[in-house]
C-alpha cells in the first residue's frame, strides 16, 4: 500500500509526535508499505496563523504522486487532518490545544477581544468540517477521544500508540535520582518537581529535555539553592536516555492535561515507577496507583511525600516498575497497523 | 466579550420578553452584557457586538430596530415575516412612504402598488392577510452581521431572500416549569389544551370542529382554549361547543399548572411567520403530546413527539383522525410524552442553547476580520508567486478555504 503520514513540524523541534511520526513510518516500511512522511513546519502564532497553517495542508495535493494514487492518508495532529484525501485515516495526537481546553486556561494564547474569539470558533469549524472527512479516526487515548466527542460530537477509537524502541534496561540498584523527561515548557510543570526537591532535601533530580521553560526552571533551582542535586541535562540520545531511566529511582511526569505521554511507558519498560498527578490526564490511562506508580495532588508536598516513599521503599518501587513492564509490553506496532491500514 | 443586548423584557408581556428573562442570567455567566434600557438612543460604551432580538410587534420591537439602524448587529430572527413592524414603524407612524419603499424592495413595482392601494386606504392591510408573501424582511437583514434563528424554516427563508451572511440555527431555550399544585384543567378523558394568543391562525375554528367530531366518539374528552382572544375568532358561549372551556389569560404558575393537568397541547399555525412556540416547548419539557401544523418550525419537530396536521384541505380530517388517535391511544400518548422529556432535555437545555449563543456571537463578531486576516495573507502569496485574481489556480484555493470555513 502506498501511505503519506502527515505531521506539523516546529522547526528545530523534536518531540513527542515526531517521534510517533517517524517510528510509524518505520514501521509500515518494514510491514512492505511503501511510506513517504509529509511534514510542513507549523507556526501558530501571532493570533490567526493556526487557521493559515489548515489552509497551507489543505491546498495540498496528495491523492496522487507521480501518477500512481496515494492508497491511504494517516495524519496525526491539528493542522495535518485539515489535507483533502479519499481515504484520509486520522490518528489523533491533538487538536490545537489552544483553543480548547488550554483556552482561557494559564497556558492558553487567545484573549478576548472578538478578533480572538473568532479565531477560536474558526478553528473548532476546521476540525469539525476536516476531521468528520476521516474515514476512519483514531485517538492516542481517552482523554483525547473524550475531548474530540465534547468539542465536535466525533467518536473517535483509541489507539495507544507503542514507546520508541530503545534498549531499554532494567537495574536492581538503588535509583540515584528523580528523571523527569520531556520538552520544557510551563504545560509540564517540570517547576512541581523542583519545588518538591526543595521540601526533601534527600532528592536528587535530572531534568531531560530542552524548551522555552528551560531558563525559568533554571532560576527557580536557584532560588530553591537545589544546585548539586538538580542537573539539567538538555536534550540527550537515544542511549544517554536509556542509562537515565535505568538509573533514576522514579520517574516524575505530571504535565497538566497532557494527551497521552510516551514518557511513562518508557519509564515502565525500564522497570521504573512513574509519579504523575490527579489532572495529568492521559497519563491517568496508564499509571495506575498503586500497581505501577503514585497519583497525588499537584501540589509540592504531595509530590515530595510520593518520591520520599519509594526511595524510602525501594523494593516496592522496583516493583511498581516491574508491573508496568507487563502494561507496556501490551501494547504493539503489529495492532496498531492492523487497524490503521484497515487489515 | 462585551455585548449590548437589545430586547423586550419583563414586566413587558411578550414571548420574547420571557425568553430574553430566560436567556439572559445564563448569558451574563458566558459574556460581558450591557442591557440597554427601552427607547435607549445610545449603544453602551465598551460594547463590541450589539444583539437585537427583534420579532414582529412594532410597539415591543420598534425601538430595537432604531437602534439597529444606528449601529448593525447580529439579529435574532424570532419571526422571519416582519411586515406587521416595518408597517407599524411606517404606516403606523405616519410614513407612507416608508411603507411604500418597503414593499418595493420586496415586490418591485407591484408591491408598491400594492402598498399605495393600503396606504390610500383603497386595499385592506396587506399585514391582516397576506403578510406571508411579503415578509418586508429586507431591511433589517441588510443590516444584520450575523442571524441567529430558531428553525431551519426561517434559516432557509433567509437564504432565499437573498440574505448572504452568517446564519445560527439555535433552538429556543426550556423554560425550567414551576412548582405545580392544585388542577387547572377540568377533568375529562382526555384533556386536550390550546395555550396562547388566540387567533385565525392558531386554526381555532378548525379545531374546534375537529373537537366536536371527536366527542361523537370520545364523550368525555375537553378541550381548554386558555388566553385572550383575537378581533378574527368569535370564541363566545354559541360558538365554542360541548366540552370546550374557555379560560382567560393565565399566569405563569396557572399555565404551567394547565399544561401539566393536560393529556395533549395542541399547538396550530397556518400561515406561520416563522416564530417558534413557546408553549409547545413548554409541553414538551412537562412530556406532552404534541399536536401541530405541518409548516414552519412545527415541521421541524421530530415525528415521536409531534403529530402533524397538514395545512389544506385534508386538515380538518387529518386533525380529526390524529386527535381521536391519541386519544384512544394511551400508550401512544405515554410514548410521545417520554420522547418529549428527552427531546426537550436535549434539544432545548438553556445551558446547551447559552453556549451556542456564545458561539455563534463570537464567531459573527470577529469573524470576518478573522477571515479577512488569513485571505489576505493567502491572496499575498498567491500574488508574489503570480498568481492573478482571474486564474483557474486562485478558484481551486477559493474552494480550499471554503472547505476548511474560511471562505467568502
Amino acid at each position: 500500500m502506498r501511505i503519506a503520514v502527515c505531521a506539523p513540524q516546529v522547526p528545530f523541534e523534536r518531540g513527542g509526535t515526531e517521534i510517533l511520526a517517524e517510528t510509524l513510518v518505520r514501521e509500515l516500511r518494514t510491514r512492505g508499505h511503501e511510506v513517504e512522511e509529509v511534514k510542513i513546519p507549523f507556526k501558530w502564532y501571532p493570533r490567526a496563523s493556526a487557521l493559515r497553517e489548515a489552509v497551507v495542508w489543505r491546498l495540498v495535493d496528495i491523492e496522487e504522486a507521480q501518477e500512481r494514487p496515494v492508497d491511504l492518508v494517516i495524519a496525526t495532529k491539528y493542522p495535518s487532518y485539515a489535507i483533502r484525501h479519499s481515504n484520509k485515516v486520522v490518528w489523533l495526537v491533538h487538536q490545537f490545544r489552544q483553543a480548547y481546553e488550554l483556552d482561557r486556561a494559564d497556558f492558553g494564547q487567545f484573549g478576548e477581544d472578538p478578533f480572538d474569539r473568532a479565531t477560536v470558533r474558526a478553528i473548532h469549524r476546521v476540525d469539525r468540517q476536516t476531521l468528520r472527512e476521516a474515514k476512519r479516526l483514531f485517538a492516542i487515548s481517552r482523554n483525547v477521544a473524550d475531548r474530540l466527542e465534547r468539542s465536535t460530537g466525533l467518536t473517535a477509537d483509541v489507539l495507544p500508540p507503542p514507546p520508541q524502541q530503545l534498549d531499554y534496561r532494567s537495574s536492581e540498584a538503588a535509583g540515584e535520582f528523580v528523571l523527569s523527561v520531556g520538552r520544557l515548557d510551563r504545560a509540564k510543570r517540570v517547576d512541581l518537581l523542583l519545588e518538591a526537591a526543595a521540601l526533601d532535601g534527600s532528592l536528587n533530580v535530572v531534568v531531560a529535555g530542552e524548551g522555552p521553560d528551560r531558563n525559568r526552571l533554571e532560576r527557580l533551582s536557584a532560588e530553591r539553592g537545589l544546585d548539586g542535586r538538580v542537573t539539567f541535562a538538555g536534550r540527550v540520545g537515544d542511549d544517554e536516555l536509556v542509562d537515565l531511566y535505568a538509573r533514576s529511582l522514579a520517574v516524575f511526569y505530571a504535565p497538566f492535561d497532557e494527551d497521552f505521554g510516551f514518557v511513562p511507558y518508557e519509564a515502565f519498560l525500564s522497570e521504573r515507577p512513574v509519579v504523575t498527578t490527579h489532572d495529568a490526564g492521559g497519563p491517568l490511562e496508564v499509571v495506575v496507583d498503586p500497581e505501577n506508580g503514585i497519583v497525588c495532588e499537584p501540589v509540592p508536598s504531595a509530590v515530595a511525600s510520593a518520591l520520599s516513599w519509594l526511595a524510602a521503599n525501594p523494593e516496592e518501587a522496583r516493583a511498581r516498575g516491574r508491573a508496568g513492564k507487563r502494561r507496556a509490553e501490551e501494547v504493539t506496532w503489529d495492532s496498531v497497523i492492523d487497524r490503521l491500514v484497515g487489515a | 466579550m462585551n455585548v449590548a443586548y437589545y430586547s423586550p423584557l419583563p414586566p413587558e408581556r411578550s414571548g420574547i420578553a420571557d425568553y430574553s428573562a430566560l436567556l439572559l442570567p445564563a448569558l451574563q455567566e458566558r459574556l460581558d452584557i450591557a442591557v440597554p434600557r427601552r427607547g435607549a438612543q445610545r449603544s453602551p460604551r465598551g460594547t463590541e457586538v450589539a444583539l437585537y432580538h427583534i420579532g414582529n410587534n412594532p410597539d415591543a420591537h420598534g425601538w430595537i430596530v432604531e437602534a439597529l439602524r444606528r449601529r448593525p448587529g447580529i439579529v435574532v430572527l424570532h419571526d422571519f415575516v416582519l411586515h406587521h413592524l416595518v408597517a407599524g414603524l411606517t404606516l403606523g407612524q405616519g410614513d407612507a412612504e416608508g411603507y411604500l419603499e418597503a414593499m418595493q424592495r420586496d415586490a418591485g413595482v407591484v408591491g408598491r402598488m400594492l402598498a399605495h392601494g393600503v396606504a390610500d386606504g383603497l386595499l385592506p392591510p396587506i399585514w391582516e392577510y397576506r403578510a406571508e408573501d411579503f415578509p418586508l424582511t429586507g431591511e433589517v437583514l441588510s443590516r444584520a452581521d450575523g442571524v441567529i434563528c430558531h428553525s431551519k424554516y426561517v434559516e432557509r427563508r433567509a437564504g432565499e431572500y437573498g440574505y448572504a451572511g452568517p446564519i445560527s440555527v439555535i433552538p429556543m431555550p426550556a423554560w425550567p416549569s414551576v412548582e405545580l399544585g392544585a388542577r387547572v384543567a377540568p377533568e375529562g378523558r382526555p384533556v386536550l389544551a390550546c395555550v396562547g394568543y388566540l387567533n385565525a391562525a392558531k386554526r381555532i375554528p378548525q379545531l374546534l370542529e375537529a373537537f366536536a367530531r371527536l366527542r361523537r366518539r370520545f364523550p368525555e374528552a375537553r378541550l381548554v382554549l386558555a388566553g385572550a382572544v383575537a378581533a378574527d375568532v368569535e370564541l363566545d358561549d354559541g360558538h365554542l361547543g360541548d366540552g370546550v372551556v374557555r379560560l382567560d389569560h393565565l399566569d405563569e404558575n396557572d399555565l404551567w399548572q394547565l399544561l401539566a393537568d393536560c393529556d395533549v397541547c395542541v399547538s396550530l399555525r397556518g400561515p406561520t411567520m416563522g416564530e417558534t412556540s413557546g408553549m409547545a416547548i413548554r409541553a414538551l419539557s412537562l412530556g406532552k403530546p404534541l399536536v401541530v401544523s405541518d409548516l414552519g418550525w412545527f415541521s421541524e419537530l421530530p415525528d415521536s413527539v409531534a403529530l402533524k396536521v397538514p395545512v389544506d384541505e385534508r386538515e380538518l380530517d387529518e386533525l380529526t383522525a390524529v386527535l381521536e388517535r391519541l386519544a384512544g391511544d394511551d400508550e401512544l400518548r405515554s410514548r410521545m410524552g417520554a420522547a418529549a422529556l428527552e427531546y426537550a432535555r436535549r434539544e432545548h437545555d438553556l445551558d446547551r442553547v447559552a453556549d451556542r449563543y456564545v458561539a455563534a456571537i463570537e464567531e459573527m463578531a470577529g469573524g470576518p476580520a478573522v477571515r479577512d486576516a488569513v485571505l489576505s495573507e493567502v491572496a499575498r502569496a498567491a500574488g508574489e508567486v503570480g498568481i492573478g485574481r482571474n486564474d483557474a489556480q486562485l478558484a481551486e484555493i477559493a474552494a480550499s478555504l471554503r472547505e476548511v470555513g474560511l471562505g467568502r
